[in-house]
This record gives structure tokens, C-alpha cells and sequence, in this order.
């Protein structure tokens, strides 16, 4: 399978500049690599740095040192040297990031929020509406809220919103950060599916789930953070 | 492993579309900006933030073509030859502001014309630029009032009798008519209610994506920055002191001032 | 040149031949002469003290002054007529000060000061228009500072101008500028060709005559050469178009003359008449006789040469 994440020697220091330049190491040393048609779960207690892992993955987080190649449209990129155009492009192309949190757009409906990435790849905005609103309905988002802004939704809506937005058209690599939190079980099972279907589509997949279940039926490989954990 | 990264040929478009050079501006001893050097490509949407007195306005005057800079190069590539908007003659540099660049002013009155009415002031560049046919200067204008929220029973009013929100669409769409590649913003949601802001935000954002416009925008506010950038200069006492992708500055940053700057907003 | 010592018994003061000394007169011609290389471009000039107040004329009395010799035949009008206080005075100025023969008609003159109007009579080659200029700069009302519009003239940004005409369209419907309507000299310069009506614009189109604007307030003097296009501004799909009347001159039946509205009693009745005054005469002198030619002659506004 084609390798679509490798790290290589990766490591992450917060230095807190205000507070009299303390250092907060996270990890050090981190390699691994993701082929595509995987899901890593990165385990780890919480506030081991798996979230800022995965941020680190996505170009979002500096790491001190080390980098992070991406097979980005067939040809290997450093995201961490790469330029702020090429992240972005990377990120628009190849790289997904599905967060429980949606960056509430002003005025923007909750179909037009889950059509713009399929718009922004080129698909003809009647095949963006019908596979938008296909991805909602499967997420169980009630018809009336679909044209909507989902600055008055519940958190639970939102999330659903968000995940539609990621899974409507899944990107080569899918970077996934407690995607479930406050989702009930009919919809977890959705998002399980959603990712396992993004998987066998050849997405590979990095993710962090708290809900034992669900790491369960997603993961086909475990990476424990801890390992890497700096001596401090 | 063994591998070619960051390849030359991925680079998405041939030449920047606005190459800075060690731009500084002095105001006797104090230091207004000093040597900054970035690179814009077509499409991209730089922000300049920083606290008042940063430098980020003068910056932005330099870059603008509105003051000469005392040293550094601003070289724009969008016609046919790279011209150094600085050792061109004013009469280029001022074609080139009705042309391919335009500048929305922190205050609407110091974009608009406030005794020419709507239509007017979203026709002028058309005419700045030749066009002599009333029903089609008139069209243009109608297409672009309602491209910028501006109902078309308003087109001959003038923009006094529009709110600070309409006024500053206006300016928007009175620059924007003529098609430019670059725009510069001096803090276009100042002096705005929040309600009214938010509008005017996703509207900018909008535009900028769907007409691909590069565009440079100099704000305090950490919100609007996440909102309408793709990268970020902090300046600080006239110096880029961190620039990158925003989200990179906003949620890692690491210039002590940084820092400061985004601990000091509740939420952005 | 001729001075005026009049030191015996005349009790005229000493001046200069045509009032100014001749190194002002050199001066202005300079600049004449530059305006006149630089067709609607507005040449400053240092306007000196008239005796009479800036704004009554001054700008083209010195104009007038500078060129003026004694073969020539001057005329005055203001507001079309020779007969106004105005054209009177400076009229009989230049009778003094440069012994000059004046003239009402039209083409006896060489030298046809002005001011509102251009005669009905067709210009001739040889002939000399000076204009009186209030507001020389045509951008003033548009924007206010001087270097700005001087950066526009130089680089022939006149988008700005064509706004002033939009604006006029969209509110009324057609351009209500009706005089010291924006020219296009030689397809180079925006100017204003004075507060002459809109009417007379296309007289400067091409014509034989030189014309001198004189501003002696504002400083400045512009001409047209002979034979230069002056174009008035518009739109494509809003031509300029001049004024008409629905009717000829009351007194002498002309149709394509400009045409005056007078007041003729105090019950309202109005008449339409020629305001190029000598035109007029001329015209009923030639037997053309308008609808209220008699009326107005038994009122003794005119006098009826047809009566016996």
C-alpha cells in the first residue's frame, strides 16, 4: 500500500515566553508511517499530546524538529518546511482534519457549509447539493435546519454538520479528533461507518476516539503516544 | 527513506504576483517599519496584525504606493513586464491604483465620493478606464451594488444616507468593479458594530475566494484575520517578529509577542 | 509704441498704450503664446490690479490689452449684447486707453471680447475671441485641491468629469449642464470654454477664429488655435445635444439663433428673443420680422425699421 504519512523524528516543545520562558516538552522522537486504507489510533492518557499530534500532522502545530512527509497528489512534501500556499493546498487536496468543534461561519447555511469542499474540488454544484444534502440526511440533521446557519444548532447538530462537511467527498488522508464526543449511539454508529467507508475508499487514517467501542471497530493499528514521552 | 521533498514543480503558480524587498520606512529616528520582505501570490490573503503603533498602517502605505518607502523594493507582477511600483513614474503607479489594485480605507469617507451618488461612485473606475456608455456603466454599477448587499432603488442615492455597514460595502464594490489582482484593506471592519461586521466579513470572504483576489489586510483583530487570511506578518516596533500560515501563528505561536497577542483575546 | 504723457491740458492720467505696461503685455503674450502651443492647456500668468474689480472681467481686459494695436476693431459683448453696462465700460476703456475703433458688428471686428455668449455670425480667419473666464479650471467643483487637478490634466484622468455627467443623467434624466459645459480640446486637454450656454459649444469646433480665455482672478490664461477640434463631453448612448426653442425670435423670426426669455409686462407676458443682440438688428434690418416685432416697437423696447 502506498505510504501516505511518514514521521520522522519528530519532536514538540511549548515554550511559554510569558510566563518566564517555561518550556512544556510534549514528545521527541516520534516516527511512524500510514499507509493508505489504514486507521492508526493513537492511544495514550490524556495529555500525552495526541491532539497535538494530530495537529502537528495537519501543518496547524510547529514541530521543534523533525518532519512529516505527505504524499501529496502522488509526490512526497514536507509539511513542515513546506509554504503556507502548499500546506493550504495540501490541506484543500489531500489532507482532511474532522474536529467535534464547527467554525461557525456567519450566514452560511449548514448545506452550503457541506457543499463548499465538494465546490472547492471542481464537482458541479448540482452534484454538491445532492450529495450534501444525501450526507445530511444520513446524519440524521433534520431537512428544515439544512438551510440554515448553524450558529443557533445544538452542539450535537453542529458536529454533524461538521462530519458531513469532512465525509462528503473524504480526503486521501483523514486526520480525526474525537469525532463522536457528544454524538448518540445511532449516530456514532453513522460516523463509524462513515470512517470504515472512507478507509476501504483508500483513505488513510489517523484518529483519536475516547469511546472504547468505536477505537474498537475503526482502529486496524494502534500507536501508543506515551513512548515517546520526553523524560522531563 | 529516501525522498525528494518539496519538489520545485509544485509550486502552483509561475511568479509572485507582489515580491517586497527590505522595505523601511523611517519618520526621522523613530522607525515607521523596518526592512520587511514577503512574497504574495495571486489568490493569497496576507494579514498584517498588530497593536496600534506597530507599523502595520505605515507597512501598509508603503506596500499600497501611497508613501514612499526609504528603502526596499515593492515589485508587482500583474501586466505584461514586473513593474517597481517605486521607480515608475506616478502617472503608472496611479493607473495602476484605478486599475489592477484598489485600497479599501479604514473610513468609508475616505474611499467614497459622499456627494456622488451610489451608482456614481461604483462607476468611476469604469470611466477612470475609458467607458463612455451610460446604460452599460449603470449596469455594471446594479450588478455590483447587489453583488455587495445594496438594494438597486439605492443606486442614485448618495452615500451619506447609507449606515457606516452600507458605506463600507459600497467602497468595497466601488473598488472591486474594476477588476483588480490586488487589494489592500486597512482595518475594513473598524469603526463597525459586531453585527454589522460579521456581515461585511463573510461578504469580503466570499468575494475574495470566488473573484481569487490576492489581497493584503492589515487588522488588530485576531477574528477577522482567522477569518479572511491565509497567512500572517505580527508586527511589532516596525518588525515582522513571526510570520506563516495563520492558523500555524494563531494556535502555535512562538514570538514571546505572539504570544501575548493571542492570550489577550477571550476567543478567536 | 504710443504713450499718453497728456501732460498739458488733458487731465487724463499717464498710462502705458492699452493701460498695461508693456512688460506685463510681454508677459501675458508669453503666455498667450504658450496657451496657444498648448491648446486647452491653462498657462499661469501673474494677473495684475484692473481698475476695475476681479471678477467683472479682468482676466480677459488683459488678454485684450496684450494683443490690442491700433488697426484693430474691437467689439464687447456681454450676455450677448453690446449694449450692457458691462460692454459699455470696456468699450469705451479701450477707446481711451488704446485709441481703439470699436464696432457692434460682428464682422467688422477683429478683436471680439466677450463674455456668456459667441455671436450668431460665423467667425472669420483673422478674427480674435477673448473670453472672460470666472472658473478656469473645469475640475474645481469636482475636486478641490490644485495639485490634484493639475496631476489630472497632466495625465488626462477625466473619469472624474464624466462621473459629473453621469450623475446629472441618472438624476434627470439627460446632462442639465446648460453652459460652461466641459470641452475636449484637441483630444488632449479638459476645459471649460467659459460660462458661455452649451448653445455655442459647437461654434468651437474647428472654427477659423483664434480664441483667448483670459482668468484674472484665478490666474490663467488657455486658448484655441484655429482649426482644433473641441469636443463637448457625453456618452455614447447620451449625444451632447444643444438647446432649442419651441419657437423663433419674437422680433426677427430667426430659429436657429439663441433665444432669450424676456419679461414684458407686469402680467406675465413673455417674449423669446434673440440675445445675440446685433444679430438681431441685423436680421430686421434684412426685413425679417418676428410675431411681435410691432408690439414690442409700440412699447418702444426696439425700434421697427419697417415702420414708417
Amino acid at each position: 500500500m502506498t505510504t501516505m504519512i511518514h514521521v520522522e523524528n519528530v519532536a514538540k516543545e511549548f515554550t511559554l515566553h510569558n510566563q518566564g520562558g517555561v518550556r512544556l516538552p510534549v514528545f521527541d522522537n516520534v516516527d511512524f508511517t500510514v499507509a493508505a486504507g489504514e486507521a492508526l489510533v493513537l492511544a495514550g492518557a490524556s495529555g500525552a499530546g495526541k491532539s497535538s499530534l494530530l495537529r502537528i500532522l495537519y501543518g496547524n502545530y510547529r514541530p521543534t524538529s523533525g518532519r512529516i512527509v505527505i504524499t501529496h497528489a502522488g509526490r512526497p512534501v514536507d509539511i513542515v518546511s513546506a509554504v503556507p500556499r502548499t500546506v493550504l493546498d495540501i490541506r484543500r487536496r489531500t489532507l482532511g482534519f474532522v474536529s467535534q468543534f464547527l467554525r461557525v461561519i456567519p450566514r452560511v447555511s449548514a448545506l452550503d457549509i457541506v457543499r463548499d469542499p465538494l465546490l472547492a474540488r471542481g464537482v458541479s454544484p448540482e452534484e454538491a447539493s445532492e450529495r450534501a444534502k444525501a450526507m445530511l440526511a444520513r446524519l440524521n440533521l433534520p431537512q428544515r435546519l439544512w438551510e440554515l446557519a448553524p450558529a443557533t444548532f445544538s452542539g450535537g447538530e453542529q458536529q454533524r454538520v461538521n462530519i458531513a462537511r469532512s465525509f462528503v467527498d473524504p480526503s486521501p488522508i483523514m486526520l480525526i479528533d474525537e469525532p463522536t464526543a457528544s454524538l448518540d449511539a445511532g449516530n456514532r454508529d453513522v460516523v463509524v461507518g462513515l470512517i470504515a467507508e472512507a478507509r476501504e475508499q483508500g483513505s488513510a487514517i489517523v484518529g483519536i476516539f475516547h469511546d472504547e467501542a468505536v477505537r474498537e471497530s475503526v482502529a486496524t493499528r494502534y500507536l501508543d503516544i506515551t513512548e515517546f514521552r520526553k523524560a522531563a | 527513506m529516501n525522498m525528494q521533498v518539496n519538489p520545485q514543480e509544485l509550486t502552483l503558480d509561475p511568479a509572485p504576483l507582489l515580491s517586497v524587498a527590505g522595505v523601511s520606512r523611517f519618520y526621522g529616528e523613530r522607525i515607521g517599519c523596518a526592512d520587511v520582505s514577503f512574497d504574495l501570490w495571486p489568490g493569497e490573503v496576507l494579514g498584517i496584525v498588530g497593536e496600534s503603533g506597530s507599523g502595520k498602517s505605515t507597512l501598509l502605505r508603503c506596500l499600497a504606493g501611497i508613501d514612499r518607502p526609504d528603502a526596499g523594493q515593492v515589485l508587482f507582477r500583474g501586466g505584461a513586464e514586473p513593474l517597481d511600483i517605486y521607480s515608475v513614474a506616478e502617472q503608472e503607479r496611479r493607473r495602476l491604483m484605478r486599475t489592477a489594485w484598489g485600497i479599501v480605507h479604514q473610513n468609508p469617507r475616505d474611499g467614497l465620493r459622499m456627494d456622488v451618488s451610489a451608482g456614481g461612485n461604483v462607476g468611476e473606475r469604469l470611466m477612470d478606464n475609458g467607458a463612455r456608455h451610460y446604460r452599460k456603466i449603470r449596469e455594471a454599477a446594479l450588478d455590483w451594488l447587489q453583488r455587495v448587499e445594496i438594494a438597486a432603488g439605492r443606486i442614485d442615492d448618495r452615500p451619506r444616507q447609507f449606515s457606516g455597514g452600507m458605506q463600507q460595502r459600497l467602497q468595497i464594490a466601488r473598488v472591486l468593479v474594476s477588476e483588480p489582482r490586488l487589494v489592500f484593506m486597512d482595518e475594513p471592519t473598524g469603526g463597525l458594530d459586531v453585527s454589522v461586521q460579521a456581515r461585511l466579513l463573510d461578504l469580503l470572504r466570499v468575494l475574495v475566494r470566488d473573484l481569487g483576489l490576492a489581497a493584503i489586510i492589515v487588522t488588530h483583530d485576531l477574528a477577522v484575520a482567522r477569518l479572511l487570511t491565509d497567512r500572517l506578518m505580527v508586527m511589532k516596533d516596525g518588525h515582522v517578529v513571526e510570520q506563516g500560515l495563520t492558523d500555524q501563528v494563531l494556535d502555535d505561536p512562538h514570538h514571546a509577542y505572539t504570544q501575548l497577542l493571542t492570550s489577550a483575546v477571550l476567543t478567536v | 509704441m504710443t504713450l499718453h504723457q497728456s501732460i498739458t491740458e488733458d487731465t487724463k492720467p499717464a498710462y502705458n498704450y492699452a493701460y498695461l505696461d508693456e512688460q506685463t503685455k510681454r508677459m501675458i503674450r508669453r503666455a498667450l503664446l504658450k496657451a496657444v502651443a498648448v491648446p486647452g492647456y491653462q498657462v499661469p500668468f501673474g494677473s495684475r490690479e484692473m481698475p476695475l474689480a476681479r471678477g467683472w472681467g479682468t482676466g480677459g481686459i488683459q488678454v485684450t490689452a496684450a494683443i490690442i494695436g491700433p488697426d484693430d476693431t474691437l467689439k464687447v459683448i456681454d450676455q450677448g449684447a453690446d449694449d450692457t453696462t458691462n460692454a459699455v465700460s470696456i468699450r469705451r476703456f479701450f477707446e481711451r486707453t488704446a485709441d481703439a475703433r470699436t464696432t457692434e458688428a460682428t464682422e467688422e471686428a477683429t478683436i471680439i471680447q466677450t463674455r456668456h455668449r459667441i455671436p450668431e455670425a460665423p467667425l472669420k480667419a483673422g478674427q480674435i475671441m477673448v473670453y472672460q473666464v470666472p472658473q478656469p479650471e473645469p475640475l474645481r467643483k469636482l475636486e478641490p485641491h490644485e495639485a490634484e487637478t493639475r496631476k489630472m490634466h497632466a495625465w488626462a484622468e477625466y473619469g472624474l468629469m464624466q462621473v459629473k455627467l453621469y450623475e446629472n443623467i441618472a438624476r434627470f434624466g439627460e446632462v442639465t449642464t446648460t453652459y460652461d459645459y466641459p470641452v475636449m480640446v484637441n483630444g488632449r486637454y479638459v476645459m471649460a470654454p467659459s460660462p458661455i450656454p452649451k448653445f455655442d459649444n459647437p461654434k468651437m469646433q474647428m472654427s477659423p477664429a483664434l480664441q483667448l480665455f483670459g482668468a484674472g482672478r484665478e490666474k490663467r490664461i488657455y486658448a484655441v488655435p484655429p482649426h482644433t477640434s473641441v469636443r463637448s463631453l457625453d456618452f455614447e448612448d447620451h449625444p451632447f445635444r444643444i438647446q432649442s426653442w419651441n419657437e423663433p425670435c419674437a422680433l426677427c423670426a430667426a430659429a436657429d439663433s439663441y433665444l432669450d426669455e424676456v419679461v414684458i409686462d407686469d402680467q406675465g407676458a413673455r417674449m423669446f428673443v434673440c440675445s445675440d443682440s446685433h444679430h438681431c438688428e441685423t436680421r430686421r434690418a434684412e426685413g425679417h420680422r418676428g410675431a411681435m416685432l410691432a408690439d414690442a416697437s409700440a412699447l418702444h423696447l426696439v425700434e421697427d425699421e419697417a415702420k414708417p
